[in-house]
C-alpha cells in the first residue's frame, strides 16, 4: 500500500493542498500556512528518505524505475525543497503581493517532476517530468510581478526553457524513428553490437543540446547568469541546484546506465563531452573573476562547476559517475547555503552586491565564518568537503588519461581560488562601510551557516558518509546494467 | 596507556587553542599556552622514536577494496622527528613574540595558530590524502595574516603567494594521483609508507618516473620557491607580519623538500636521477640569481626574504647529491635555516616596530641603542652566513662534502653563495647596527628588548642555533638509518 505514495504522489498532493488552503481559508488568517508548507516539505524528506527504496507500482514499470540513482537523488531534490522553502518564507515580496501560497506551493510540482526525472526510465517519462519542473519554475522566475529583473528572468527562462525542449522533442522524435521504442532497454537491446547510425547519433546530439541547456554547459549557459540575477533568490537556488542537478541525473541515466551507454555512441560523444566540459570550466570560471553580484558570481561558479562534472563524466566510466553525484551533493551542501545568505543580504541591503561583504568578519564572525568555509569548499580547498569532489574528479580524468581536460581543470581551480577568495577578503580585510544598517542579519542565519561550514569541514575530514552513500547506492546497479547488457 | 595517542594530540593541542581562542579565551595567553604544553606530548613520542626508530597511530594497512581509501594515520620516524621539532619550537617563538596588543588579536593568533597545525600535520601524516590536506590548512590563514596585518605591499603579496602556492599544490596533487595510480592496481593505497615498500617492489617505468619526478619537482619546488617559482617567496615574506613570516619561511616551506625527501626520491629514483641536471640549474638559478637580487635589496625585510629563498639552492644541492652525507647536511640546513630565518624574521620586526621602518638606510646605531636587538640580529646574521659553530655552517659543509664527487661545480657556485650572502647580510649589519643612532630609533628612549617577556623568544631561537651547530648528530643520529634507506637502490 504504502508504495503507492511515493514522494512523487505526496509532493503533488501536497501542492494541491497548500493551494486550495489558501483558497478556502479566508483572508487573514493564513499566516500559518508557510510555517505549514515547511513542516510539510521536512516531513517529506523524511518520509523520502525513509520510502524511496521501495520498488516501483508494476504498471508504472516501463516507464519509472527505482535504483541507485533514484535513491541517491530523490531525498537530494526533496531536501533541496525543504531548503526553498525555508527560504521563502522569508523572501521579501513587497506590499502589494499579499498571497505568497503559490510561491510555496509550485516548488512542491517542481520538486515532484524532479524526482520523477531520477526513477524515470522511459524518453517520453523523461519529457512529461521535465515539462512538470520546467513549467513550474517559468511561473516561479517571474513570480515577484512588480520587479522588471523578475519578470526578464521569467521571460528569458520561458524562451530559453521553451528552446532546450524543443530540441529535446525533437530528439526524441529521430530516436523513436531509429531505435523505434523510447524506453532505454529496449534501445539498449536494439542496438547493441552494431554500429550507430548517423540518424542516432544525430537524435543523440539533439538530446544532449537540450539538457546542455539545463546544466548551463557553455555554449548554451549565457541565460543562466541574467536569469538568476533576476528570479526571486528562492527560485535562484532552485534553479541553480536542482534543476542542474537534475539535467546531470539525466546525463547519468542516459549516457552511464541507459539508452546510450554503448560503446558506439560512446566513441563519438565522449570527445564531445570532454570538450565541452574544458569549454565550461574555463569560461564559467574566467566570468566569474570580474563578477560584482552575488547572484551573478554563484550563477557562473554554477556554470565552472558544471564544466567540472561534465569532465568526469565524459571519463565515461563507473568512477565518473559516482564523482558527478558526489560533486552534486558537494555541490548542494557549499552552495544552498550561500544562497540563503545571498537572500538575507538582499532583505538588508535591498541587493546582493558584493560590496555589502566588506567588513563583515568583525560586524559578524559567525556568517563570515560559514561563509568562508562554503566558498573555500566551492574552490575545492583541503580539508573541505569540496576538494574531495574535485579530487575525484582529478582521479577520474588521470585514471582514464584524459590530460587535456585535467590540466584545464587543474589551472582553472587555480583562477578558481583566486575569485572565490574576493568575497573572503572582502569580509576579512575591507574596512567596514561608514554607513551600516541598522537591521541585523537573524540568529537563524548565523546557525545555519556555522552548521553549514562545520558540515565542510567535517565531511572533508572524513568524507567516508558521502562517499558510502554515494557507492552503496550506484555500485551494484552498475555491474547490475552491466549484466543487463 | 597507549603512546601512540601522543601524535593525534599533538594535533589536538592547538585545535582545542582555536577553539577556546574563538569562544572568547584570551588570544595571547591560550595560544602560548598550548604551543609550550604541546612540547610535551612532543617529548613522548620522540622518546619512542628515539628508542624504537618511529611510532604511528591509526589504522593498521589500507582496506584496498574502498573507492576512497582515506584513513587517517599518522607516523613518526627519525626524518619526521626534527621537523616536528623545528615546528614546535619555531611555533612557540612566534607566538612569543606576536604583539599581545594587535589589532584584532583573536583572528591573529588563530591564524598563527592554523599555520602551525598545517605544518605539524603535514610532517605527521602518513596517508596522502591527508599530507595534502594539512599543508593546504596553512594557506588561508596565511593569506589572511598577510592582508590583514602585513606591512607593504600586503595586497598583491598575499594573492600572489597564495595563488602561487596553489598552483604548486595542484601540480603536486596531479603528481599524487600519478604516484597512486602508478602502484598495480590490487596494490593501491593512500598510505605513502606502504607505497613505499610497494613501488620498492614494483618500481614504476622509467618513462613515466621521469615525468612524475617532474610533477614533483615543479608541485613541491613552488611551495619551496625554487626558482623560476620563486617569485611569491621575497614579496611574501617582506609583507608578512613577523610571526607569520617565521612560521612560514621557517617551518611550512619546509614541507616541500621533506615531500622531496620522502616521494620523489624514493618512488621515482631514476626520474630523479635523470632530472637532477634540471634541478640543478635550478638550484644555481636561486643561489646565483636570488643571492645577487638580494645584494640589490634596501629594506632588511626583503633582504631576508631573498636570502632565505636562495638558501634553498643549497639545500636542494644536499638533495641531488644522492649521499646519506648530502642529505644528511640537507636535513641539518633544513633545521638550521628554520631557525635562523625565523630569528632574523623576528628581529626585522622587531625593528620595524620600534623604528617604524625597515629601510636599511633610515635605520643605523642599533647597537647603541638597542644592544639586546643587535646581539640577536647578529646571531641571525651570522646564523644564515654559515659561521661555524651555529647550525647552518653544519648543513652546509656536509652538503659540499656529500655533492662534492657528484657536483663538483655546483659546489662551487654554492660556495660563490656563501660569499654573496655574506656580503648581504654583512652590508645590512653595517647599516643597521653602527653608524649615528637613527633618528627614527632616537625618538623612542631605551626600547630595546624589555625584559624576560621580550627576549625568551629570541633566547631560545638562539640557543637552538647553537646546539643544532655544535651537536648536529641530534638530528642526524635517528635520522641515518632512514636517510640511509631512501637512497637504497
Amino acid at each position: 500500500m504504502i508504495r503507492w505514495f511515493c514522494p512523487e504522489v505526496l509532493l503533488v498532493l501536497t501542492g494541491v493542498t497548500l493551494i486550495l488552503a489558501d483558497a478556502l481559508i479566508p483572508p487573514g488568517k493564513k499566516e500559518w500556512l508557510p510555517r505549514l508548507s515547511i513542516l510539510l516539505g521536512i516531513a517529506l524528506f523524511i518520509f523520502t528518505i525513509w520510502q524511496s527504496g521501495q520498488p516501483m507500482p508494476e504498471v508504472w514499470a516501463n516507464l519509472f524505475v527505482t535504483d541507485g540513482l533514484s535513491l541517491v537523488f530523490k531525498p537530494f531534490f526533496v531536501l533541496c525543497l525543504v531548503g526553498v522553502t525555508l527560504i521563502s518564507v522569508r523572501y521579501p515580496m513587497g506590499r502589494e503581493e499579499v498571497v505568497r501560497t503559490e510561491f510555496l506551493a509550485l516548488p512542491f510540482f517542481s520538486t515532484a517532476g524532479l524526482c520523477l526525472l531520477a526513477s524515470a526510465r522511459d524518453f517520453l517519462a523523461i519529457f512529461v517530468a521535465l515539462e512538470l519542473v520546467a513549467i513550474s519554475l517559468y511561473l516561479l522566475a517571474a513570480f515577484h510581478r512588480s520587479r522588471a529583473a523578475s519578470l526578464e528572468a521569467g521571460m528569458k527562462l520561458l524562451v530559453m526553457g521553451g528552446l532546450s525542449t524543443g530540441f529535446l522533442v525533437m530528439g526524441i522524435a529521430w530516436l523513436y524513428a531509429t531505435a523505434g521504442s523510447t524506453e532505454f532497454s529496449r534501445i539498449i537491446l536494439e542496438q547493441a553490437g552494431r554500429p550507430a547510425s548517423p540518424a542516432l547519433l544525430f537524435a543523440v546530439g539533439l538530446i544532449l543540446t537540450g539538457l546542455a541547456f539545463k546544466i548551463a554547459a557553455v555554449p548554451f549557459h549565457a541565460w543562466a547568469p541574467d536569469v538568476y540575477e533576476g528570479a526571486p533568490t528562492p527560485i535562484t537556488a532552485f534553479l541553480a541546484i536542482a534543476s542542474k542537478a537534475a539535467g546531470f541525473v539525466l546525463l547519468l541515466r542516459i549516457f552511464c546506465l541507459g539508452a546510450f551507454a554503448l560503446d558506439s555512441v560512446g566513441w563519438v560523444f565522449r570527445p564531445i563531452l570532454l570538450t565541452m566540459g574544458i569549454a565550461t570550466v574555463t569560461l564559467g570560471t574566467l566570468a566569474a573573476l570580474p563578477q560584482r553580484n552575488l547572484k551573478r558570481y554563484l550563477a557562473y561558479s554554477g556554470i565552472a562547476h558544471a564544466g567540472y562534472m561534465l569532465l568526469a563524466l565524459g571519463t565515461w566510466g563507473e568512477s565518473g559517475m559516482g564523482t558527478v553525484a558526489g560533486y552534486l551533493w558537494a555541490y548542494l551542501l557549499a552552495t544552498f547555503p550561500v544562497f540563503i545568505f545571498v537572500q538575507e543580504l538582499e532583505r538588508v541591503h535591498g541587493n546582493a552586491d558584493m560590496r555589502h561583504l566588506d567588513g563583515l568578519a568583525q560586524r559578524d564572525p559567525g556568517p563570515a565564518l560559514g561563509l568562508t568555509l562554503c566558498f573555500l569548499s566551492m574552490a575545492g580547498l583541503p580539508p573541505l568537503l569540496g576538494f574531495s569532489a574535485k579530487l575525484s574528479v582529478f582521479t577520474a580524468l588521470w585514471s582514464a588519461g584524459e590530460i587535456p581536460g585535467l590540466v584545464v581543470g587543474v589551472i582553472m581551480a587555480v583562477v578558481g581560488l583566486g575569485f572565490y577568495l574576493v568575497p573572503i577578503r572582502a569580509m576579512y580585510w575591507e574596512r567596514e562601510p561608514d554607513v551600516v544598517p541598522a537591521q541585523r542579519f537573524p540568529s537563524f542565519l548565523v546557525w545555519i551557516l556555522l552548521l553549514a561550514g562545520a558540515a565542510q569541514l567535517i565531511l572533508g575530514f572524513q568524507p567516508r558518509p558521502l562517499v558510502r552513500l554515494v557507492e552503496k547506492s550506484l555500485a551494484p546497479m552498475v555491474s547490475g546494467n552491466l549484466q543487463g547488457k | 596507556m597507549n603512546i601512540a595517542l601522543a601524535l593525534p594530540l599533538l594535533l589536538a593541542v592547538p585545535l582545542v587553542a582555536v577553539g577556546a581562542i574563538a569562544l572568547g579565551a584570551s588570544p595571547r595567553k591560550t595560544a602560548l599556552w598550548a604551543s609550550w604544553i604541546n612540547l610535551i606530548p612532543g617529548f613522548l613520542v620522540s622518546g619512542v622514536v628515539l628508542r624504537r626508530g618511529e611510532i604511528f597511530y591509526g589504522p593498521e594497512g589500507t582496506n584496498l577494496r574502498e573507492v576512497f581509501p582515506v584513513q587517517f594515520r599518522l607516523g613518526l620516524d627519525g626524518l619526521s622527528l626534527p621537523l616536528l621539532w623545528l615546528t614546535l619550537l619555531v611555533t612557540v617563538a612566534a607566538i612569543g613574540v606576536a604583539r599581545a596588543d594587535v589589532k584584532r588579536a583573536m583572528e591573529y593568533h588563530i591564524c598563527l595558530l592554523l599555520v602551525g597545525l598545517g605544518a605539524l600535520g603535514a610532517f605527521l601524516s602518513l596517508d596522502l590524502f591527508y599530507f595534502f590536506s594539512f599543508h593546504e590548512v596553512a594557506l588561508i590563514p596565511s593569506f589572511l595574516l598577510i592582508g590583514i596585518w602585513g606591512q607593504g605591499d600586503r595586497t598583491g603579496a598575499a594573492w600572489r603567494m597564495t595563488l602561487y602556492l596553489v598552483l604548486g599544490s595542484l601540480l603536486l596533487l596531479i603528481a599524487l594521483i600519478g604516484l597512486v595510480w602508478a602502484a598495480p592496481e590490487t596494490a593501491r593505497t593512500l598510505d605513502w609508507r606502504v607505497l613505499t615498500e610497494t613501488l620498492r617492489a614494483q618500481p614504476i617505468p622509467a618513462s613515466q618516473q621521469t615525468y612524475l619526478a617532474a610533477l614533483l619537482i615543479a608541485g613541491f619546488g613552488t611551495l619551496v620557491s625554487l626558482v623560476p617559482f620563486h617569485s611569491w617567496a621575497p614579496g611574501g615574506y617582506a609583507s608578512a607580519p613577523a610571526p607569520a613570516a617565521m612560521l612560514h619561511a621557517g617551518v611550512l616551506k619546509k614541507f616541500g623538500i621533506y615531500g622531496l625527501l620522502r616521494l620523489a626520491l624514493p618512488l621515482t629514483p631514476l626520474g630523479w636521477r635523470e632530472l637532477s641536471w634540471i634541478v640543478g640549474l635550478m638550484l644555481a638559478g636561486n643561489i646565483l640569481y636570488l643571492g645577487l637580487a638580494s645584494l640589490a635589496q634596501r629594506d632588511f625585510r626583503w633582504l631576508l626574504g631573498f636570502s632565505s629563498a636562495m638558501h634553498m639552492g643549497t639545500i636542494f644541492l644536499g638533495l641531488i647529491s644522492g649521499t646519506v652525507l648530502g642529505l644528511g647536511g640537507a636535513l641539518v640546513l633544513m633545521v638550521g635555516h628554520g631557525l635562523s630565518a625565523a630569528l632574523g624574521f623576528a628581529v626585522a620586526g622587531e625593528v620595524g616596530q620600534r623604528a617604524g621602518t625597515t629601510w636599511m638606510k633610515d635605520l643605523g646605531g642599533l647597537a647603541t641603542r638597542t644592544p639586546k636587538l643587535w646581539f640577536y640580529l647578529m646571531i641571525a646574521g651570522m646564523a644564515s652566513i654559515g659561521l661555524p659553530g651555529l647550525a647552518n655552517f653544519a648543513g652546509e659543509i656536509m652538503i659540499f662534502f656529500g655533492a662534492w664527487s657528484a657536483h663538483p661545480f655546483l659546489v662551487g657556485i654554492a660556495a660563490w653563495g656563501v660569499v654573496l650572502s655574506s656580503v648581504a647580510m654583512l652590508r645590512a649589519i653595517r647599516s643597521i647596527a653602527t653608524g649615528p643612532v637613527s633618528s627614527a630609533l632616537d625618538s623612542k628612549k631605551g626600547s630595546d628588548l624589555n625584559g624576560f617577556q621580550e627576549v625568551w623568544p629570541f633566547a631560545l631561537l638562539t640557543a637552538l642555533l647553537f646546539l643544532m651547530g655544535l651537536v648536529p648528530n641530534l638530528v642526524l643520529g635517528p635520522a641515518r638509518p632512514v636517510l640511509e634507506r631512501l637512497i637504497q637502490p
